[in-house]
């Protein structure tokens, strides 16, 4: 029998913003039409957000209304739909979530369906999305979606950066995957410019740059503040507050949300005030989204005294001054090399040490960085994008680095039919047993 | 190779069923093999490489007892097969692999594959979506890479003349498969779709050489035919990723109808677009693979509207539907794949705006489930005849 569901304590003031920030990203999406704005649906970490942002596109974050509509435990209803017009349940579910909705509205005739979480989420005017960064959803939903939105145009954009090869020097191959990312950009560019109809102003997309670029710079220097013991903000918390970063990316919003929450993690550190009062365990959120519809598992952890100082889920960024970005005029450019040096950044490092792996090297990097004393990765079924390949992550960090507990639990972002709460609870206990033990052997 | 005239079909079968035969007699020979997997795998370099390209397959027939200790269960339950009789040592005798990026069920498991397999050769080559000219010029690098790297394992260099003449071989060869495909046509069809799905197994386990030289005694030996005599059937197409088993063919033939035709990635989409010679080999290898091969994974938007882009998506399905007299088309997607799940309501309704009945299914790539399917496939051949 199911736990009777806990809201999430939030531990800082700055995560209790976020659903007020994000049911206005909504909004001002439904609103757009009103104030004469065109609306993009689109996807986070792919390197277009600047643009809109410089061009006055309103972002309609798609992840982000199926992430709510999941965690209202409200999504069912929009699956069902993607599902009846045979999108499989093995589809992402962010895309069918969003895409079921879609149609719903199409049904409509354009109304907004009802009892849509948070008022729902604006009709585009363009779609714009990537192939390949991330996943093959961004551009196979929104070809996926235009079947039902006909009149919306579609833009997508190649994005890539060199594969992982340890025989390879990725730097020989960086000059062509930034020379093609930057083509790419300038197209996605040129499309915008033809559904808005405006030119873009590139000195105000330099100044977007430039602000996203301290954002990062801040947003790493914040999250680094989690490494004091006891740890002030933990993944439950971060899970909130990667929205300014990842639907906020480019606006003085964004870098003043870090800037207070610096501050508040600091005063936190000065009081010696943790997430949790007795804090035994500090635990890596190793990979995976989380089950939207349970974050209150975070709260399980915490009530055993485990904190997370520390995930590699939405910290897509890195302050750019550890990055070595070449210096261009061209902003698009600034944004290519940012994204290839992003992902590459732990490849020198994984060549230092035979056999490992630059995912598995940003884990160890974090581990120690964090002291932490276990790993947690989340398998979400319906996303290959992030969840595939964590068992080699696992059974690497294994081979390559003293034995170190690892929970792998299994579920979805969106779909509750995946989630059994007692299950997880179980699994997460007999974790707790493992790391308790395994602390006692290191004493 | 012991094809000649007459034999063709049997040898088919005969490498069909003991999938990499003749690839372990060339590694006895001291030949170099290079295993890859998808249609996007650029083989006329690994040809002019000197190497053997041999596509990789998986076991329908066999669970999978080992990959799932190192791959996720939420990866395309194809590639997990494949890789699972890779874990098995089905394929103990490839020196390397080339690995296109296809989807994210191998973009994402590329490590888990070189990491476990741990072969003398690996590469992954970042095969855009987008097929814009910026995307050929990437290509066109990606591809230099891979030459590079190609070099280094072979000792050997790659001349423009080796990839010319690779180009050449495997147009004839394609267009060699083409012309086996026309007999198809015929109703009913000169060779079955079980037949078929043989010839084209064992073709992508060879030489290029060898493969034309199978696909070359088949053709005869099926020209020699007498038609079939009296059965009236369905005529069926099937769409998919790599369907590359019997296992399908024979339910639909089984139960009294024709399978004459694909539009799967190791039929017509591999076999029908040829690869242009360019000034630049690599121009025109870079075209056929991001704009002539139709992948699930290749992203068309060359209308003006969106039913523009149907038609530049799917409207080869319509030519073949004509062409071959198609009665019915069968969607077989696989569970977990992203690529052609996104596309089956665009695909589906498309196809039944020509007039045609559609039956979509969801599967494992495993047998355990074809009962289910075979109950499917009656109940639709039930309803279109």
């Amino acid at each position: 029998m199911a736990e009777q569901r806990v809201p999430r304590a939030l531990a800082t003031a700055a995560a209790a913003k976020i659903p007020k920030m994000a049911r206005a990203n909504l909004s001002a999406t439904v609103r757009a039409k009103d104030e004469g704005k065109k609306v993009a649906y689109s996807f986070i970490v792919v390197g277009q957000d600047e643009i809109m942002r410089a061009m006055d596109i309103v972002p309609a974050w798609g992840e982000s209304f199926s992430g709510i509509s999941a965690a209202k435990r409200d999504a069912e209803k929009y699956l069902q739909r993607a599902e009846a017009d045979n999108f499989s349940r093995s589809l992402c579910t962010y895309a069918t979530c969003n895409i079921g909705f879609d149609m719903w509205r199409e049904e409509l005739g354009g109304a907004m369906p009802p009892d849509a979480p948070w008022g729902g989420i604006g009709r585009p005017d363009m779609i714009l999305g990537t192939a390949q960064q991330l996943c093959d959803p961004r551009y196979k939903w929104p070809q996926a979606t235009r079947h039902y939105l006909r009149d919306v145009p579609v833009f997508i954009g190649g994005m890539y950066y060199p594969a992982w090869d340890p025989k390879i020097d990725h730097k020989t191959q960086e000059e062509y995957y930034v020379k093609y990312n930057t083509a790419e950009l300038h197209r996605c560019v040129e499309f915008c410019e033809k559904h808005t109809g405006k030119k873009m102003d590139w000195d105000r997309l330099a100044s977007v740059v430039d602000l996203t670029d301290r954002t990062w710079n801040l947003f790493v220097e914040t999250y680094e503040l989690r490494k004091t013991i006891p740890c002030p903000m933990d993944t439950g918390d971060a899970m909130n507050t990667m929205v300014p970063m990842a639907f906020m990316l480019g606006t003085q919003e964004s870098y003043d949300f870090f800037l207070a929450l610096n501050a508040e993690l600091k005063e936190k550190i000065a009081a010696k005030q943790g997430v949790v009062e007795n804090e035994k365990y500090r635990l890596l959120w190793g990979a995976g989204l989380p089950s939207w519809f349970a974050l209150s598992d975070f709260q399980y952890f915490n009530d055993k005294g485990a904190v997370f100082p520390v995930e590699t889920t939405y910290r897509c960024y890195e302050p750019v001054y550890n990055l070595d970005l070449p210096k261009t005029s061209d902003p698009l450019e600034h944004i290519a090399w940012r994204w290839v040096r992003f992902w590459t950044h732990w490849y020198d490092k994984a060549r230092k040490r035979p056999g490992s792996t630059p995912a598995v090297e940003r884990l160890i990097d974090y581990i120690e960085d964090y002291k932490c004393n276990g790993v947690v990765f989340h398998s979400a079924f319906s996303c290959r994008s992030w969840h595939a390949g964590i068992l080699l992550q696992a059974e690497i960090l294994k081979k390559v680095y003293p034995e170190i507990p690892v929970l792998i639990m299994e579920g979805d972002i969106v779909d509750i039919s995946s989630y059994n709460e007692a299950d997880t609870h179980n699994r997460i206990d007999a974790f707790i047993e493992t790391l308790e033990a395994y602390k006692q052997k290191q004493r | 190779m012991s094809v000649t005239n007459g034999n063709g079909l049997a040898k088919a079968k005969e490498y069909c069923s003991e999938y990499g035969l003749r690839a372990k007699e060339l590694k006895a020979e001291g030949r170099q093999i290079i295993g890859y997997l998808t249609a996007i795998a650029p083989v006329e370099i690994l040809t002019a490489a000197g190497v053997v390209p041999f596509r990789l397959k998986g076991w329908v027939s066999e669970p999978i007892t080992k990959a799932d200790a190192h791959m996720e269960t939420i990866v395309c339950p194809f590639v997990r097969n494949v890789f699972d009789s890779a874990l098995k040592g089905k394929y103990s005798f490839l020196d390397g692999m080339a690995m296109p990026h296809l989807c994210d069920s191998i973009d994402r498991t590329n490590d888990v594959w070189s990491y476990n397999l741990d072969l003398p050769y690996w590469h992954f080559l970042n095969i855009p979506h987008v097929t814009d000219d910026p995307s050929i010029e990437f290509t066109k690098s990606v591809l230099r890479s891979f030459i590079t790297s190609l070099e280094g394992f072979t000792g050997r260099k790659i001349t423009d003349q080796a990839i010319v003449e690779a180009v050449k071989q495997h147009n004839e060869n394609r267009s060699l498969m083409r012309d086996l495909y026309s007999l198809r046509k015929e109703n009913p069809p000169l060779i079955s779709g079980v037949e078929m799905m043989e010839v084209m197994v064992a073709a992508m386990s060879l030489p290029v050489d060898e493969s034309s030289a199978l696909i070359k005694s088949v053709i005869e030996e099926v020209k020699r035919r007498e038609p079939p005599a009296g059965k009236k059937a369905p005529r069926i197409m099937i769409v998919g990723g790599q369907i590359d088993n019997v296992a399908v063919a024979e339910v639909i033939e089984n139960a009294n109808a024709w399978l004459v035709m694909d539009d799967i990635t190791m039929g017509s989409k591999a076999y029908w677009p040829t690869t242009d010679i360019t000034p630049d080999p690599l121009q025109g290898i870079a075209e056929r693979y991001l704009r002539k091969v139709r992948v699930a994974t290749t992203y068309i938007d060359t209308g003006d509207t969106y039913e523009e882009n149907l038609e530049a998506r799917f409207g080869h399905m319509k030519r073949y539907i004509n062409e071959f007299k198609v009665d019915g088309v069968i969607l077989f997607v696989y569970k977990y794949c992203d690529p052609y799940g996104f596309d089956v309501p665009a695909m589906k309704s498309f196809i039944e705006e020509t007039g045609t009945p559609v039956l979509y299914l969801e599967d494992e790539y495993s047998t355990s489930s074809l009962s289910r399917v075979k109950t499917r496939v009656e109940a639709f051949l039930e309803m279109i005849a």
